[in-house]
């Protein structure tokens, strides 16, 4: 509880402080009507001078600090980077922003608190794994869809249409999508150089996948061959669903549709079907292919394959795939890693949606204007672009061939490639790549000759009316499937009765039926087939 | 109109002793008392866009995730168990250790013992559970290595929930009993000396000396130290729990405490609504059990109260 009381003081204080600067901010508002007349000459004046650098539909005289959010960790180099863009902005829009950064701790409780307490947010990242379609459902963000075209026309024309189309939500643009098409779909990764050596078979489904674990186990008696942690539900479920069939996402509450009939929604926990991937998981488990004690596991699955721990990943991405791959180059170049995407065997290579990587603007912001300007600066403009995303040329990085190459390694530089985590501005005309990332771009290029639509990440799920029971149901699945997902309950038909008793006691059925409805007034409604 | 005079007279003749008294008046009422303003939280539905008293207010809406699953009384049951046990364990245990390192002679072995002891204090849970998933991990913990090269069969203890009960308890003894025996020593040392000079000439042996003169002397200490611990008997020791039992399912019937359910029924559905639910049941049961015990003191002995 210390935790929430503590989250609560702070929240307060910011509430407390919210109000502070509000009551300041409504004497600047009620100031501003008397300056317009003024202002709007300056502008008119601005376009004079120099035309390309002021913005004609909006308002830039007076200065203002934009307030940037950005998931993860600073670069070291991020305060000089800072500077130099507040050079250009303040010329070019009479702004100056500061970066912040939330740091991957408990990210997810600040991002909360951030968009929660009121406080001074301009930009804030989103994405699906963020909450976005939640959050802009329950108003947590400024609707764009007339500042737009007044306040970032060249951004407005530069994200594709059915892309400001596919991130709308109850018919409204949130959030500005990145336009740089990629995959994070998952597929098979494995130490290559051991299975060249016991001649074991290629992972490319579930049978072959297994085979291969049992000859790591037989003749690797120090290597676990799967490598997996506590999150049994992620990790290990949703993604032996995702290869053992065609679903069109990783749903919530046991609920299951397939990606080819997706107006057909049934129930998954509970039926033959789950009992008998409960039964491979157990013989995963008995056989030795996960670590007894996998629930008290909390090492990432990458660091367990860079390690040399385990064998085996269940599912992962091309990126992170490569970045394991860069790791080991380093540390043991005698090792081989092999990658096999499930999109080959199941079909579904859904490029990234576009929901995926973004920026809002959050309903307390007061400066929406201008910092739609700015971020349209980020994207578009090619020195804001490169700053922001590469670092200094010379310094941080340089050009070889067409190629990113970085200064120094990744200790001594202080802004390493995408090193503000820049996902979301990503502009595909100026990017750079590592010579490394030919091996992600060879797998998007196969998987882009199969290329199928995301079907399911744009929709919204309203969990307002069955929180307490969702709530209630997160808890049963930790306690009860979790232990049956990671196959250490020896009785699995008992353990499966169980889950479902304590399951529909939270409230299965109501939560199911609402999710079931809004689903399908979502497919009917966007006409999705 | 007379004592409103007096209340008046009585600020003026003391005021420099309320203006030094203002500062830790001004502490609460900023800290503690404005924010229960936040309390409502717990009732209302929260909105991004109004402000927290124009929000809709849905009674008890916000509490129902606590019991929707039937866990409430388990949960209640198994924090207040494991707070009685270190408050108890805890308590005894320090007032012996105290009173043992109090009898010491030897000053450097004293300091040493006492710095050793209060080291696992510093250490912090997310260490504790490295160390513990290295000492019990079925495959290559060094319990079950140490099993093998015995010939004894191996132990899956995260797999064995009873025991979980006693290691969590000696796990927190191990972290906080230097810090609690500190407060002990701490108060023999203000024993006078007389006492036990004038107990010496007639004839009381060291036990005697320590059942009759020290372990009376230290009742006060405990007693308050139980009363602050009491308060805060709702509030489990989130890290210590989180950080050993963590997604560990088969371990919750007997591990599973309020701080450890609530955070995780929050992580995925964050509502400021329902965590402050949560947080008032807990100060709730807290302020009304640590009214009840000072109650009980009070009748028996009025000067150990707290108030």
């Amino acid at each position: 509880m210390k935790k929430s009381a503590k989250a609560l003081s702070v929240l307060l204080s910011f509430v407390l402080v919210a109000v502070l600067l509000a009551a300041c901010s409504s004497n600047g508002g009620t100031a501003t009507p008397t300056a317009s007349p003024e202002s709007s000459q300056a502008t008119n004046e601005g376009s004079g001078t120099d035309g390309e650098g002021a913005k004609p539909g909006i308002d830039t005289s007076k200065a203002v600090e934009l307030q940037f959010y950005m998931l993860g960790d600073a670069p070291k180099d991020l305060s000089s980077i800072q500077d130099a863009i507040n050079k250009m902005a303040k010329e070019d829009l009479n702004a100056t922003v500061k970066f912040n950064y939330t740091s991957w701790t408990d990210w997810d409780q600040k991002y909360k608190l951030l968009l929660g307490s009121g406080q001074q947010v301009d930009l804030i990242f989103t994405a699906e794994w963020t909450q976005y379609q939640s959050y802009a459902k329950r108003g947590a963000f400024l609707p764009l869809d007339e500042l737009l075209p007044v306040a970032a026309p060249a951004l407005y024309d530069f994200v594709p249409k059915d892309m400001w189309e596919a991130v709308k939500i109850d018919d409204k643009i949130y959030t500005v999508p990145a336009t740089y098409k990629e995959y994070v779909t998952d597929g098979f990764v494995w130490r290559e150089d051991l299975r060249k050596k016991y001649n074991l078979p290629k992972p490319v489904d579930i049978e072959t996948f297994e085979q291969y674990l049992d000859g790591i186990k037989k003749n690797e008696p120090n290597v676990t061959p799967l490598s997996m942690n506590s999150d049994v539900k992620t990790n290990l479920m949703d993604r032996f669903r995702a290869i053992s069939g065609t679903p069109i996402g990783a749903l919530p509450y046991g609920l299951d549709v397939d990606y080819h009939s997706p107006s057909e929604m049934t129930a998954y926990w509970g039926t033959e079907e789950h009992k008998q991937d409960l039964v491979t998981m157990k013989r995963w488990q008995d056989n030795g292919y996960m670590v007894k004690n996998v629930l008290a596991v909390k090492d990432t699955m990458q660091d367990q394959i860079t390690s040399g721990k385990a064998a085996a990943i269940l599912g992962d991405n091309p990126t992170r795939f490569n970045d394991m791959v860069i790791k080991i180059q380093a540390t043991h170049p005698d090792w081989e890693l092999g990658y096999y995407p499930f999109p080959l065997t199941n079909g579904l290579a859904t490029p990234v949606h576009p929901i995926h990587n973004g920026f809002a603007v959050p309903a307390s912001s007061k400066n929406a204007e201008r910092a739609l300007a700015f971020y349209e600066k980020m994207v578009t403009d090619k020195r804001y672009n490169l700053l922001t995303q590469y670092g200094v040329e010379g310094t941080n990085y340089e050009i070889v061939d067409g190629y990113y190459s970085m200064i120094g390694d990744s200790n001594s530089n202080g802004f390493p490639r995408e090193g503000m985590n820049g996902w979301a501005w990503r502009n595909p005309e100026y990017m750079l790549f590592d010579k490394n990332y030919d091996g992600v771009k060879a797998i998007f290029d196969e998987l882009d000759k199969i290329q199928v639509p995301d079907k399911f990440t744009g929709f919204a799920e309203d969990y307002t009316t069955y929180q307490a029971e969702r709530a209630a149901l997160e808890q049963v699945e930790k306690q009860y499937l979790f232990p049956l997902n990671a196959g250490i309950v020896k009785d699995i038909d008992a353990g499966l009765k169980t889950f479902m008793e304590k399951a529909n006691q939270a409230g299965l059925e109501k939560i199911q039926a609402e999710y079931k409805k809004q689903w399908l007034q979502y497919v009917q409604e966007q006409g999705i087939k | 109109m007379q004592r409103k005079s007096g209340l008046l007279k009585e600020l003026v003749v003391n005021r420099l002793l309320f203006l030094m008294l203002l500062p830790t008046v001004l502490f609460f009422l900023i800290n503690s008392y404005t924010p229960m303003v936040g309390i409502y939280y717990a009732f209302t539905r929260f909105d991004f866009n109004t402000s927290l008293f124009n929000s809709q207010f849905v009674g008890l809406q916000n509490f129902e995730f606590l019991w929707k699953s039937g866990v409430l009384a388990r949960l209640t049951f198994n924090t207040i168990g494991y707070n009685l046990a270190f408050i108890l364990l805890g308590n005894v245990l320090a007032i012996a250790l105290a009173v043992l390192i109090s009898e010491l002679r030897l000053k450097w072995f004293k300091k040493l013992t006492q710095s050793i002891m209060f080291l696992p204090y510093f250490v912090s849970f997310v260490i504790l559970s490295v160390i513990v998933y290295n000492m019990f991990n079925y495959e290559s913990g060094f319990l079950n290595t140490f099993l093998a090269k015995l010939g004894a069969e191996p132990l899956d203890i995260y797999n064995m929930p009873w025991i979980w009960i006693f290691l969590i308890i000696i796990f927190y003894l191990w972290k906080n009993i230097g810090y609690s025996m500190v407060i002990y020593l701490a108060s023999i040392t203000g024993i006078s000396e007389e006492y036990y000079e004038a107990a010496k000439i007639d004839g009381a042996n060291i036990f005697q000396r320590i059942w009759y003169i020290t372990i009376p002397m230290l009742k006060t200490t405990f007693v308050m130290l139980l009363l602050f611990a009491l308060g805060s008997i709702m509030k489990g020791q989130f890290d210590l729990f989180y950080q050993l039992v963590g997604n560990n399912g088969m371990l919750y019937n007997t591990t599973d405490i309020l701080d450890t359910y609530v955070y995780r029924s929050l992580k995925v559905t964050f509502d400021i609504g329902m965590s402050t639910a949560a947080g008032l049941y807990q100060s709730l049961f807290g302020f009304i059990l640590i009214m009840t015990v000072n109650a009980i003191i009070k009748k028996i002995n009025d000067e150990y109260a707290l108030f």
